[in-house]
């Protein structure tokens, strides 16, 4: 589920802004770690949850305003090289300002623990987890399906000079979806604290997971966007149970597979 | 400021790479241009030593033919791969367990290791040709990621995160390259055996070919080629190259690093490419030499230096996009202005 948070979010910037962004999963990590300083600032998880994403989320408009911007025109080597550049900072910011060393998160009290599901005994928090990615899914696919302002986000990953003719900022709109984007992975990664802990280099790990998740659903597509990546959790956890080694692995397999058999992706148009 | 009396430079890349031939076209006649930057080529390989550490200058090289064959892809055939470092780590594993498991030679390691290379790349090459645009960018990083994961993970052939130590260094054909001279040398042989390769491959009417598809790649196909093949074909000339540079690469230092293989590796060449300006048959040489001196550089001041490199690649690309030959080139066809006001000049700037 929190795949397809990452690829939802992933997939609102590439489809709007049609850049490569590989701070993504710098993004993911700050979140995370946003998550742990806040709860030892403030000792309220349910705050440090809001906060966090919300923090992530004002960097990322920061890094629209005065990075991206100026390279809309500019070619996609450059734009990578930047958002490269920016996660080499990110993740070494954060080896500065908290450690290399990997550290832990507990959940909240109320969400410790597992409950018995009859089957199998399922820890708490990760039924949470799953909650509320689901949630998150769910509000972000009625935000880019019901309101104004996600069809205005749908409309520029489909046309972006006529958005821009109709009277919309186009400008305002690509800061919009970068920073909403931004959240998401912050959310992704702070919901990820607690289960997998927290260490510098989390988010590469995320980042090529959601460019699979992306490259799967095909191009700005959101809905596909979700289908892969609960294709791509499942896949990885029934892996996990056969093979635990090959986990990571089956995820590229997968992708493979599919890009063999539809290289457009599975919900891809063009 | 620059790109605002500049219309080249608002575009970056995309207007720099129309005028194929990189510095010949903008500036000077380009049989004499050719001969001066092989000269300056030559000189750099000769004095190179003199200045830097052995092992700096032997890197340097190594570097621009891994350069070299990412350029093929970025500069001349309009693909942006960020997963060279599949190859190059790829090669690196398989010739160095060769070179200290079965104490196989150095033409055999170098065979091998351009083989695995060119391998591996058809392979990776075959998946993300499906795709263009940002999605190639996205499946050649994917794929980089699961050959990274598969290294950390194969920690009985690889070393896992400790890398792989001791791999050795044999005589070649009865000359002894133990020494950091001796494999100078060699490494720049190699080096300069590339370069000519790569000179020939993009004035060959292949590499006019993937000019025209990196130019207009419709209408490449209208013509009647088949564009996914001949994308794949680059991707495995360059994947080629990166096999060899990771050869040369384990046997400089003695071991494989994890990193060798991860995606840090394949940022920092398309960085080292991009800052000498890709497109150009030097472009690559020049950003190897001007990467490899930064980070040294920056390494040695701060441990936590990626950071640096990082606020490196920021300023780069925000403020000095085109690379160093672009500027170069820029600063040629100002003086070529002020020698013949009247002449060639405007035909660069002009849209």
């Amino acid at each position: 589920m929190l795949y397809a948070v990452m690829g939802i979010g992933l997939s609102i910037i590439t489809g709007v802004l049609n850049i490569p962004n590989f701070a993504h999963g710098a993004l993911f990590a700050l979140g995370a770690y946003s998550l742990y300083s806040l709860m030892q600032l403030m000792g309220n998880f349910w705050l440090a949850l809001l906060l966090a994403p919300l923090g992530v989320g004002a960097l990322g408009i920061l890094i629209e305003y005065g990075g991206i911007r100026p390279l809309y025109r500019a070619g996609h080597d450059y734009q990578l090289l930047l958002t490269f550049g920016l996660s080499l900072i990110i993740t070494e910011g954060i080896i500065i300002v908290w450690s290399p060393v990997g550290m832990s998160q507990l959940p909240p009290p109320l969400l410790r623990g597992g409950v018995d599901l009859g089957i199998t005994f399922y820890p708490k928090y990760r039924l949470f987890v799953m909650v509320v990615a689901a949630l998150l899914v769910l509000g972000a696919w009625l935000f880019l399906e019901k309101t104004r302002y996600g069809a205005i986000m749908r409309a520029g990953i489909e046309d972006k000079e006529m958005v821009s003719l109709l009277g919309i900022d186009i400008h305002r709109l690509f800061t919009a979806a970068f920073a909403l984007g931004c959240v998401l992975a912050g959310i992704a990664g702070a919901l990820t604290a607690p289960i997998r802990g927290l260490n510098p280099w989390m988010g590469v790990d995320m980042l090529g997971i959601a460019f699979v998740v992306v490259a799967l659903a095909g191009l700005g597509n959101l809905l596909g966007s979700i289908v892969a990546g609960l294709l791509v959790g499942l896949a990885q956890s029934l892996a996990a149970l056969v093979w635990p080694e090959a986990s990571v692995a089956v995820i590229f397999a997968v992708m493979a597979v599919v890009l063999l058999v539809r290289p457009q992706g599975l919900f891809g148009i063009r | 400021m620059r790109s605002a009396n500049n219309p080249e430079a608002r575009h970056g890349s995309a207007g720099t790479r129309p005028s194929i031939g990189g510095l010949g076209a903008i500036s000077g006649p380009p049989a004499r241009q050719t001969k001066q930057a092989w000269l300056a080529i030559l000189a750099a390989v000769l004095l190179l030593p003199v200045f830097v550490r052995y092992a700096v200058a032997t890197e340097i090289w190594i570097f621009a033919i891994f350069g070299l064959g990412l350029n093929l892809l970025m500069g001349y055939t309009g693909l942006l791969s960020f997963g060279q470092a599949t190859f190059f780590g790829s090669a690196a594993y398989v010739a160095g367990y060769l070179l200290k498991y079965a104490n196989v030679g150095v033409l055999v390691a170098l065979v091998v290791g351009i083989a695995v290379g060119a391998a591996s790349a058809a392979v990776v090459g075959y998946l993300c040709v499906q795709r263009s645009g940002l999605y190639f960018i996205m499946l050649t990083f994917a794929l980089n990621q699961m050959f990274y994961f598969t290294a950390y993970q194969w920690t009985t052939v690889t070393g896992g995160e400790d890398g792989m130590p001791g791999v050795p260094r044999p005589a070649v054909l009865g000359f002894d390259v133990h020494g950091p001279l001796p494999y100078y040398v060699a490494v720049a042989v190699l080096f300069l055996a590339s370069m000519a390769v790569m000179k020939r491959l993009v004035e060959s009417p292949l590499g006019k070919i993937l000019q025209a598809i990196r130019d207009n790649e419709a209408r490449a196909e209208a013509l009647g080629y088949d564009v996914r093949r001949m994308k794949l074909l680059a991707f495995v000339v360059a994947g080629a190259f990166s096999g060899l540079a990771g050869v040369l690469y384990a046997m400089l230092f003695g071991i494989v690093p994890l990193e060798a293989i991860g995606f840090v590796f394949s940022g920092n060449v398309v960085f080292a490419t991009l800052i000498g300006g890709s497109g150009s048959l030097y472009g690559p040489v020049i950003g190897s030499f001007v990467f490899i001196w930064l980070s040294e550089s920056v390494s040695t001041i701060w441990q936590r230096w990626p950071l640096l490199l990082g606020v490196a690649f920021v300023i780069v690309v925000l403020f000095f996009r085109g690379g160093v030959v672009e500027a170069w080139a820029r600063v040629w066809a100002w003086r070529a202005a002020q020698r013949a006001p009247t002449a060639t000049v405007r035909h660069d700037a002009a849209p």
